[in-house]
């Protein structure tokens, strides 16, 4: 049965039939689609339990992205005064804009999940380090890594003030406001990011522009980078278990495959189940829309998008005041604290100097100690979201979330 | 030195200020790029601006939404006081007791009508703009007022700060 498909899908793709490997593998490197793949993997790094193919999911979302976003950009107009309104126009005039619009949302907060649990597992499974390779540099890719979750972090937040309503206007002021909290630099970082002293037309049409081209060709440069760097690192790091096995005498010979249909198969299957998730959420999830953005009063309580809820509230906890020195809990909790445990994340992958044999499998016992911390500050994170998301009420106080407080009509 | 040293001495120092002229054209351009994108000019509205009729002030406190400003009026006195919080920028709510209401704040007792609480990360400020819980570095900035001669209106002038106990008689 598996024979038969094999030979459909080559009468189906290929102009010729190779007569042996070498032609085989050729005929990849010489295809337009494939030429980026190697002729061949090995099985182990195609499983499903290996890299939970979230790289690639991440990928999948993003191309959605580009085309839903390219087709918002024909039916947005990035002016403050017509901003707001060309969202209401894709909820009720425009046919199926609330569709282009929840699925371009929803793909972006996917997005962001799928590239941190990328990460997660890249670290779980120790694969940004070389195992017995001499070619290997993957620390260089996990460093490449984490400037796209950076960039996939900033994607997410300018484009978050676009729609200029009330949710809009009011995560940006507070984004914007922490980087004005850096001491020395804060002011002239604020003045070139909003392009003025307040939130206006300049700063929405700067984070526009960020938005639907820098970030995105940023990324896109940097996604193409860490994907040659994978070939050039001898492919992803489960293969240094087998070179290990092998090296060790075992009689085993690693399980490779042609790249088509074996790797080319797989990412169809994850390209639908991607695009088939953010169908249903599309569907059957609305988009949020609050009224127009009004720096006059703000909501009561303004809470950033979840993926910087554990920032709103470590920047509301971690004001100190020594003597009469005061530090705005803005750059220690917006900026210092991340500054740090991204670094340290960064640079860790230079640090830890585990047995090879703790590369490309998941939970090696000499990882133990480091899986722990990471298990820790990564739990850390999700919970201060949970908090913040269920139990800060008005004036972000703490309440259970059922029982927030009636607040009285206020000016 | 031989005259093929001396050549390549040549060569090497000319090559240098090749590089040199080229790198920092480049730099140079680039550079001009960058700063294009600091304003020269704002289309802001400006920082001393025209409010009310101070006949027209209510006793107590007077929202100006659009400067995000609060004044207050008390018999003959009034001032006014930022509702931009001091932490990241959120507007304040003004949160009234509708009476003198005792409290302990900082160590002293002292009697309010009023407080102003933020919504986003819960400071709270005292009737006087001093800030008493949550995150903010410091108090709500108090400006200073003053009558336009021509028109008689309230001015307020919010480039620069004054004392919480300044007051304008009108
Ligand atoms: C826009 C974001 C990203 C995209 C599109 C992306 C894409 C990919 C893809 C398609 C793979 C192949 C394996 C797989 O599918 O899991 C991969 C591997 C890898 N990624 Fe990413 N990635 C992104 C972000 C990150 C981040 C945030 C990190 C870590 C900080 C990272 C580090 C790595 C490393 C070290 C590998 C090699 C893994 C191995 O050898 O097993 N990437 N990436
Ligand atoms: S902006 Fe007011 S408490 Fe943070």
């Amino acid at each position: 049965m598996k024979e038969k498909l094999y030979q459909v899908w080559r009468a189906l793709i290929w102009t010729f039939d190779p007569a042996d490997r070498g032609e085989a593998g050729k005929a990849i490197t010489r295809n337009f689609w494939l030429h980026w793949f190697p002729p061949r993997m090995t099985k182990r790094s195609l499983s499903w339990g290996y890299s939970l193919w979230l790289g690639t999911i991440s990928a999948v979302l993003f191309f959605i992205l580009t085309i839903t976003g390219i087709i918002l950009m024909f039916l947005y107009v990035p002016s403050v005064e017509r901003a707001y309104q060309s969202i209401k126009d894709l909820e009720y005039a425009v046919s199926f804009g609330w569709f282009l619009r929840n699925m371009h949302r929803w793909a972006a907060h996917m997005m962001v999940a799928s590239v941190f649990l990328h990460m997660v597992r890249v670290f779980y499974t120790g694969a940004y380090k070389n195992g017995i390779s001499h070619m290997a540099k993957r620390q260089i890719n996990w460093v490449v890594g984490m400037i796209l979750l950076g960039v996939t972090l900033l994607l997410s937040f300018s484009g978050y003030l676009l729609p200029w309503d009330q949710l809009a206007i009011w995560a940006v002021t507070v984004g914007t406001q922490i980087a004005r909290s850096v001491p020395i630099l804060g002011d002239d970082i604020y003045y070139v990011l909003a392009g003025g002293t307040r939130l206006d037309q300049n700063a929405l049409i700067r984070f526009y522009t960020l938005h639907v081209i820098f970030l995105p060709a940023l990324l896109l440069v940097l996604f193409s980078y860490h994907m040659w760097r994978i070939r050039k690192d001898e492919g992803l790091a489960s293969v240094e278990q087998e070179k290990i096995a092998r090296k060790s005498g075992k009689p085993v010979q690693p399980e490779m495959v042609f790249s088509t249909p074996w790797a080319v198969r797989r990412i169809i299957l994850v390209s639908l189940g991607t695009f088939v998730w953010v169908l249903f959420l599309t569907v059957f999830l609305e988009s949020p829309l609050e009224e127009p953005a009004s720096l006059e009063w703000t909501p009561n309580p303004a809470k950033a998008p979840w993926y910087f809820l554990w920032l709103q509230e470590l920047v509301a906890i971690t004001t100190i005041r020594i003597g009469g020195f005061t530090l705005n809990g803005g750059f220690i909790g917006g900026v210092l604290i991340p500054a740090i445990l991204g670094g340290a994340a960064t640079i860790w992958a230079f640090i830890d100097k585990s047995p090879p044999e703790a590369t490309g499998v998941w939970f090696h016992r000499s990882r133990l100690v480091q899986n722990l911390v990471f298990t820790f500050f990564a739990l850390l994170i999700v919970g201060m979201i949970i908090f913040a998301m269920y139990f800060r009420g008005p004036y972000w106080g703490v309440y259970w979330p059922w029982a927030w407080p009636e607040l009285p009509e206020i000016i | 030195m031989t005259d093929k040293e001396i050549k390549s001495k040549r060569r090497e120092f000319l090559k240098n200020i090749g590089r040199l002229v080229g790198y920092g054209t480049l730099g140079g351009v680039f550079a001009g790029f960058a700063r294009s994108l600091w304003p020269n000019i704002l289309y802001e509205p400006p920082k001393r601006v025209r409010l009310i009729d101070p006949k027209n002030l209510a006793e107590g406190m007077n929202y100006f939404p659009e400067h995000r400003l609060f004044v207050f009026k008390k018999g003959n006195e009034v001032w006014a006081i930022s509702a931009i919080c001091q932490h990241l920028g959120c507007t304040v709510n003004f949160v009234p007791f509708g009476q003198k209401v005792k409290k302990k704040i900082l160590g002293k007792i002292i009697e309010e009508e009023w407080e102003f609480h933020c919504p986003c990360h819960g400071s709270k400020y005292t009737q006087d703009g001093d800030i008493y819980a949550g995150p903010a570095p410091r108090g709500l900035p108090h400006y200073p007022l003053e009558i336009d001669p021509a028109t008689g209106f309230l001015v307020v002038d919010m480039s620069r700060e004054v004392k919480k106990d300044w007051r304008l008689k009108v």
